[in-house]
């Protein structure tokens, strides 16, 4: 699947709640 | 028994025995109540014990089985190198950062990576079809790669932006 096609089919909510997740964790992660 | 069954029960016991050796050394080594980060093997290691093996088990749960599996191999190596970097060896030689650091800990989980890829290979290629060619495309190492950089980057930018 292409990015075009991956975005027309609505993965890319998934991207989005991915890349907030992750930006989340980053500062959330305290070592 | 098929030999494909067969070495689909060996990749997955392999999976999770990997699974429940990190689970005991991280419980070992970052008990959850000193740190809620350490939280974080926890959640993998569950999944990894009891969800994922089970799922690549299955047709219709193995491409999910295969995406998670892969996508906390992402998520333990990015955190894994975090601590490294908060806790670095000294001195900075080369000899310590391989010796000294999470490096080894980030290649033993690698090896999940590389377990869940040969799965696919056994589920959905019969022997001796040759590979799909497609460069960074699923499910491919490419895309493996490019979905773990960035990832890493947008981590690493949480990590720098939000203090």
């Amino acid at each position: 699947m292409n990015a075009i096609k991956l975005f027309k089919s609505g993965w890319w909510i998934l991207h989005v709640a991915a890349v907030a997740f992750f930006f989340w964790l980053g500062h959330a992660v305290r070592m | 028994m098929t030999n494909k069954s067969y070495v689909k029960i060996c990749l997955i016991a392999g999976l999770l025995a990997l699974s429940l050796g990190g689970w005991i050394l991280h419980t070992r080594v970052h008990p959850v109540v000193k740190n809620p980060a350490n939280v974080i093997p926890v959640i993998s290691a569950l999944f990894g014990i009891f969800a994922i093996p089970a799922m690549f088990w299955f047709r219709r749960t193995f491409h999910a089985a295969y995406i998670l599996n892969g996508m906390f191999v992402i998520l333990g190596s990015i955190t894994m190198a975090h601590f490294s970097y908060v806790h670095p060896p000294t001195p900075l030689s080369a000899y310590n950062l391989i010796m000294k650091t999470t490096l080894p800990d980030i290649l033993i989980l690698v090896s999940k990576l590389f377990t869940g890829m040969a799965l696919l290979r056994l589920e959905f290629f019969p022997s001796g079809a040759a590979t799909t060619g497609k460069i960074g495309r699923y499910p491919t190492l490419g895309w493996w790669t490019v979905h773990a950089a960035g990832i890493a980057l947008v981590y690493a930018l949480g990590a720098a932006i939000w203090r």
